[in-house]
């Protein structure tokens, strides 16, 4: 986008004293954030094109007659800037003062309050009071310009991130300036709504509050979220995301820059997609079939203790996760001892971390001995962008842990005909969702009809749950540690913002126990950090990659040489 | 173990307290009639002097300056000024402020749907007041927090809200005395 074609030499400059090496045609604002200088701007986005709208970025160059926007000045050999000098802070004075001008000010409403550029250069560049006093412009406010994003024209400073933003990379073109001068606004063409799958990135451009996401809107201070890096888990791209959680729920999610895989965005769909963590479908209980389901604890008084801190309801003891766990182990033996090893099928949906598909791909191999082990992955639409055609996060890791048939095993499609036919007498599903949408409804219920034993493994509620003769339920993404690998083959970290329910443990630590209860020895609890090192070894292109150098961003497979 | 001997002389010793108690007993006396006889002459002649009132059902009127228990103001649509901006929240030095924003068809768009403050743990130190940008939570001249469950002390944002006439003195004062 800024990138300037020709031949790159490195320039110097000297910016507030500081010497600085460059390459020719950079802008200076780029140069001097990347090197720490701090210079206020608005319309500048390093993703976007420039603009040079909102004259916040201006310093002053020596020799230069006037002071110039540091945004659209490419550097050049032996240009001294100066970023303090006493214009430069008159002129950010004088232009905070104009955004300000007809500025409503009404941050206690505002859910851009606390990561707002125009509260924090108030209060580092501005004034203190205002000198106008004529009335401010009135302009309409949360106004739905979009299904999922919420415009309020009056906070508008316009810097054009947003034009841009739908002009350069969702090439949907629906937002434009209209009018001019006094009367410029943003709108839609002909009113048309901002309708695109990545329209909520308009309200992270956005510097300030004019343009906020529906879904997050009056929903929490953003200075109350406590922020976990991590990998969004809808498709198999690997969108780095941040999780903003209070009291041990999401609120929201935003993405953060790796230009490796997102640059700054992410999709409308991704972004909403975590109310499966919370949300009433979630399993919470362990259940085996032919077990009285739990009841509430009738206890009430001055302190509820029907209720834990998070307001769940407390229940009697009913089956542990251990029992489920002891319970499928039994039913896998048994299974295994009266029929053989080809009566037993293990079908994975790829939601799980790199760390626990090894676990599981070794317990089928080693311990089960079954050669019908299938991947089932969810298709759906895709793009040329981020969007990704896999709606599971870890397809490509399960692939690379040799998830799949062994040698006369059966695909997904024929594990489900031998179980509908009997051959395959006990089935363990890990994720029923992949499951039912890559097979389709049709192809799983007879097949489920007619098996001895389901085994089921999931964390939210399915078509699948109530046939499950033991279900063990499982932590969401958000509450797991561990690695996930993309479409792309970049190894990335994710991290756990959230507690799991009471009493729940990951699907790692799900293997581990299975594993010990089918050997009737103990091993190791699970350690994603430890399994990881497995993981490592276990893969060709893994090879060399450490826990500790993931980072936040990830490395691509083949780096770690 | 070895004792030490003293030898007291209590025949003069109580002759000398009995003394004593006789004239203090005398002293105090007289200082309970100087007060019966005055607040029964207040009494008598209709302008009571006794600073004591028959609290709970009497009350005393408290200075603007004084620090109670946090309350929300009711305007006077019987809405709450507060928009759930969360600001006393964050200055709560104590955390006892919990508060769940919402929107809301007026036009101010934003409201609590849950505004908590645990009297419990509350120490009445007025940054709430004080952070708060739309004059919403005031220090008022509460001070009672009896109530039968440690869940009772937990005020939520009916028990707070109080109309704002009758906080009139105290809106005053934070304006004053806040430059605001």
């Amino acid at each position: 986008m800024t990138e300037r074609s020709g031949f790159k030499k490195p320039v110097k400059v000297v910016i507030d004293g500081r010497e600085i090496v460059a390459e020719a045609g950079e802008m200076l604002l780029q140069v001097a954030l990347d090197n720490g200088v701090e210079i206020p701007h608005y319309c500048y986005h390093p993703k976007l094109s420039i603009d040079g709208s909102c004259r916040m970025c201006q310093v002053k160059i020596e020799k230069a007659p006037k002071l110039a926007i540091s945004c659209n000045t490419p550097v050049a050999d032996g240009m001294v800037v100066d970023t303090k000098a006493g214009e430069v802070v008159e002129a950010r004075k004088a232009v905070m003062e104009l955004l300000l001008l007809n500025h409503p000010l009404d941050c206690p409403i505002c859910d851009q309050a606390g990561e707002c550029y125009l509260q924090d250069y108030s209060f580092g560049h501005g004034r203190s009071e205002a000198r106008t006093t004529s009335p401010r412009r009135k302009g309409v406010k949360r106004y739905p310009i979009g299904p999922r994003v919420v415009f309020d024209q009056e906070r508008c400073i316009l810097c054009r991130r947003c034009v841009r933003f739908t002009h350069e990379i969702s090439k949907t073109d629906e937002l434009r300036v209209f009018g001019a001068g006094d009367r410029s606004r943003i709108a839609t063409s002909q009113d048309r709504p901002l309708d695109n799958p990545y329209s909520i990135n308009v309200a992270d451009v956005c510097p300030v509050g004019a343009l906020l996401s529906a879904d997050f809107h009056h929903k929490r201070r953003v200075w109350f979220l406590e922020e976990t890096e991590t990998v969004c888990p809808t498709c198999s791209n690997g969108c780095n995301v941040k999780i903003g959680a209070f009291r041990n729920r999401i609120e929201r999610l935003v993405p953060r820059r790796n230009d490796e895989v997102n640059d700054t965005w992410m999709c409308d769909h991704g972004r909403l997609n975590y109310a499966f963590v919370q949300d009433d479908t979630r399993l919470r209980e362990p259940a085996i079939a032919g077990r009285e389901p739990r009841e509430p604890v009738p206890v009430a008084g001055p302190i509820d203790y029907t209720r834990d801190s998070d307001g769940r309801e407390v229940r009697a003891a009913g089956p542990s996760v251990d029992e489920a766990i002891a319970a499928a182990a039994a039913s896998l033996r048994a299974a295994v001892a009266t029929y053989g090893e080809n009566s037993v099928a293990v079908v994975l949906t790829p939601t799980l971390t790199n760390e626990e598909t090894l676990l599981l791909a070794r317990l089928v191999r080693e311990e089960l001995k079954t050669p019908h082990f299938a991947l089932a992955v969810p298709l759906g639409l895709s793009d040329d962008f981020l969007i990704k055609p896999e709606k599971v996060a870890n397809a490509r890791g399960a692939r690379d842990l040799g998830v799949g048939p062994g040698d006369g095993g059966k695909d997904l499609a024929g594990i489900l005909a031998a179980c509908a036919s009997g051959e395959i007498k006990v089935l363990w599903v890990v994720g029923s969702d992949g499951l039912v949408a890559a097979a389709g409804l049709d192809a799983v219920e007879p097949a489920v009809a007619n098996l001895e034993a389901l085994l089921l493994q999931d964390t939210n509620r399915s078509a699948l749950t109530d046939r499950a003769t033991v279900l063990v339920p499982g932590c969401t993404w958000a509450e797991k540690d561990g690695s996930m690998t993309n479409h792309a083959g970049r190894v990335q970290r994710i991290r756990p913002a959230l507690r799991p329910p009471a009493g729940l443990v990951a699907d790692g630590e799900v293997f581990a126990r299975l594993a010990s209860a089918l050997r009737g020895e103990a091993t190791a609890p699970f350690e994603p950090r430890t399994a990881f090192a497995e993981v490592a070894k276990a893969v060709p292109s893994y090879v060399g990659l450490e826990w500790a150098r993931l980072g936040s961003r990830g490395l691509a497979a083949g780096q770690g040489a | 173990m070895a004792a030490r001997v003293v030898t007291v002389d209590r025949r003069s010793l109580r002759a000398k307290g009995g003394a004593f108690g006789a004239r203090a007993f005398a002293k105090g006396l007289s200082v309970t009639w100087r007060h019966f006889s005055r607040n029964l002459m207040g009494w008598v002649r209709g302008t009571p002097t006794v600073a004591t009132v028959m609290f709970p059902e009497e009350d005393v009127v408290k200075p603007a300056a004084f620090r109670g228990m946090p309350v929300l103001v009711q305007m006077d649509d019987g809405k709450e000024r507060c928009v759930a901006c969360g600001l006393c929240e964050w200055a709560c030095p104590v955390d006892c402020i919990s508060i769940d924003p919402a929107e809301t068809p007026d036009p101010i768009e934003r409201h609590p749907l849950r505004f908590d403050i645990d009297m419990g743990r509350c120490m009445y130190c007025g940054l709430c007041e004080e952070a708060c940008p739309e004059e919403a939570i005031v220090m008022s001249d509460r001070v009672e927090i009896s109530a039968f469950s440690r869940g009772g002390i937990v005020w939520n944002k009916e028990d707070l809200l109080v109309p704002q006439d009758q906080l009139a003195r105290r809106l005053d004062w934070i304006r004053r005395s806040y430059d605001r």
